[in-house]
């Protein structure tokens, strides 16, 4: 059953696009506080997997358990994973007409009822910790894309979530932005948040993942410490995969 | 010297019009030979309709055919026939009143200060109320003037308000359900939408006019100008729900997956997130069928109702003043023309409002 140190618990999960077994019996189990990165070649279901986790994807079989919820199709305990699980994603997904307050400020109202000045004051300390409290008022599309997704991931925070996903975050970002946001994200994990990342950054994954996960046509391949994974790939998909991504 | 140069780099205006207009001798010639048409044509209007026209209210038109040009004395004689159609004589200070509350309740909820539900159903409420209380009275020692007198710019006013204030929130609920995941409401609601946009609106009219009350049990009949507007709204919302529709598909999908993720419900998603980029890109084409469908208002004359336009034919049907119908017509169509300039620079207005 549920251990109380577990935030996420994946069980022998199955997905299928049509015919197309998207993901094959994964099992995944990731404690409070702990960060891991999961990487792998493009389509390998890696995006697919952590969506599962706030049901933007449907799974077909196998269990998904956030903070002692088993995910169901009972709405409600769909919201209230949701509720304690940001994500962060790849091309930010700011909402265009609103300003960048009013986007922090949001869902803070609307789903955890706080009043306005509250959350207001909740999104201008996030919006400092991402180091961009001066750009409140602009529009979404008045900020680069680094800015964009540092926004993005205060209004994330905004829910105080207990867990939260990225979703490849620097893979539409301009080389120059990058550093940026993995800043933001490093600080982040040294606070304790517990954090699943899609990402090919290998350099943030050695430097802050407790754990990292490699997938490959829909299945983890291998997992284990950044160093180890990173010295000793045993698998020789890994270490292909490896030798690609790090040859540059 | 530099001076000198930069003073001829600044364009003056015989400048532009001299490039613009006469580049060469073809461009040259096709201007010129545009300026004498459009010359020719306001020079006549003005003719007709300024330097010889007759505007003494008390000419006959013996007079204006002395005079050659328009003869305007039929507006200050008629004018009464063409804004408040059959309405009676002694009661149409009311009508122009209620005129006034359709177009201030209008113009209040233009205002993006009352953008809240509650704020919109508190005009509307107001707005409604007070305009029926003025049309048909029964009240308050107003005496009663049933929907079957009710003509001229009030009803007109009163059918496309009504059309509108019910076929919009049709056409969002169209638009939605029509977006269903499930497929029985998403093609059902497509049958409606189909179906409704393939008949001619005539046809619907005179349905819902005629048809309808020997289908119905007579409780639910009702008032046959009320049928009507069920009628033009039920034609409205089937094309906004497209139009709508249309708008909804042109907002990314990452935009309701953040607002899932950040776990806001269906319908806080639906207003807050997707319905308002909605109206964003489809709004050159809502403001479109708004215009659209104020001026398709004059058909209900086929079921035998005077708004404006009907109220204008009748001004004009007398033996002593038939042969002045184009002088009613350019009255009518600058009453048109006030309403659907304003809607259009509205919509401009908004447009710029939300480009951010």
């Amino acid at each position: 059953m549920y251990a109380s140190t577990n935030a996420v618990e994946i069980r022998n999960l199955q997905k299928f696009y049509g015919q197309y077994h998207a993901l094959r019996n994964i099992n995944l189990s990731v404690k409070k506080g702990e960060k891991v990165v999961v990487c792998g070649p493009s389509g390998s279901g890696k995006s697919t997997m952590i969506r599962c986790i706030n049901r933007l994807e449907e799974h077909n079989d196998g269990s998904i358990n956030v903070l002692g919820t088993e995910l169901s199709d009972d709405i409600s305990n769909i919201d209230e994973i949701r509720r304690e699980v940001g994500m962060v994603f790849q091309h930010f997904n700011l909402f265009p007409h609103m300003t960048v307050l009013e986007n922090c400020t949001l869902a803070p109202m609307l789903v955890r009822k706080m009043p306005l000045a509250e959350a207001e004051a909740l999104a201008m300390k996030f919006l400092e910790k991402v180091r961009i409290p001066h750009q409140a008022d602009k529009f979404p599309g008045q900020l680069s894309g680094g800015q964009q997704q540092r926004v993005a991931i205060a209004r994330a925070l905004c829910m105080q979530p207990e867990v939260l996903l990225f979703d490849e975050p620097t893979s539409a970002l301009d080389p120059e932005m990058i550093a940026e946001v993995l800043d933001v994200m490093t600080s982040l994990a040294s606070e304790g948040m517990t954090m699943i990342c899609v990402t090919h950054e290998m350099g943030f994954a050695r430097k802050v993942a407790d754990r990292v996960i490699f997938m490959d046509a829909g299945e983890v391949v291998e997992e284990g410490d950044p160093e180890s994974f990173f010295t000793n790939p045993q698998n020789e998909r890994t270490a292909a995969f490896l030798s690609q991504i790090l040859s540059d | 010297m530099t001076t000198l140069i930069s003073a001829q780099y600044k364009p003056t205006v015989w400048m532009k019009v001299q490039k613009n207009y006469f580049k060469n001798w073809r461009s040259a010639l096709l201007s010129m030979m545009c300026f004498a048409v459009l010359g020719g044509i306001v020079w006549s209007i003005v003719d007709w309709g300024i330097l010889n026209a007759t505007f003494s209210s008390t000419a006959r038109h013996t007079e204006c055919y002395a005079n050659g040009g328009a003869c305007w004395s039929i507006i200050a004689n008629r004018w009464r026939v063409i804004l408040f159609g059959l309405y009676p004589y002694d009661e149409q200070w009311r009508s122009i009143t209620a005129c006034f509350i359709v177009v201030a309740t209008i113009a209040f909820s233009c205002f993006p200060v009352f953008w809240t539900v509650r704020r919109l159903s508190l005009i509307w409420l107001v707005g409604a109320a007070s305009f029926f209380v003025i049309m048909k009275g029964g009240v308050f020692g107003l005496s009663l003037v049933s929907e079957e007198q009710w003509g001229g710019l009030a009803l007109t006013l009163f059918i496309f308000v009504g059309t509108v204030l019910i076929g919009m929130p049709l056409a969002i609920m169209l638009a939605l359900l029509r977006n269903s995941k499930l497929p029985v409401i998403s093609k059902v609601t497509g049958v409606i939408i189909d179906t409704v946009r393939s008949l001619p609106l005539i046809s619907i009219l005179f349905t819902f006019a005629l048809v309808l009350p020997f289908m119905l049990p007579d409780m639910l009949v009702g008032e046959k100008l009320y049928r009507v507007i069920a009628a033009s709204a039920l034609f409205f919302a089937a094309y906004q729900a497209e139009i709508i529709r249309g708008g909804m598909q042109g907002v990314p999908k990452g935009q309701e997956e953040a607002a899932q993720a950040l776990g806001l419900g269906y319908y806080q998603r639906i207003t807050r997130i997707i319905l308002p980029q909605a109206f964003k890109n489809a709004l050159p084409a809502m403001i479109n069928q708004f215009v659209t469908t104020f001026m398709e208002t004059s058909l209900v004359t086929i079921v035998g109702f005077f708004e404006l336009l009907a109220s204008a034919n009748a001004a004009y049907g007398t033996g002593e003043w038939n042969f002045a119908f184009v002088e009613v017509y350019f009255f009518v169509a600058a009453i048109y023309f006030a309403f659907v300039f304003a809607l259009s620079r509205y919509g401009a207005f908004l447009e710029r409002r939300m480009a951010n």
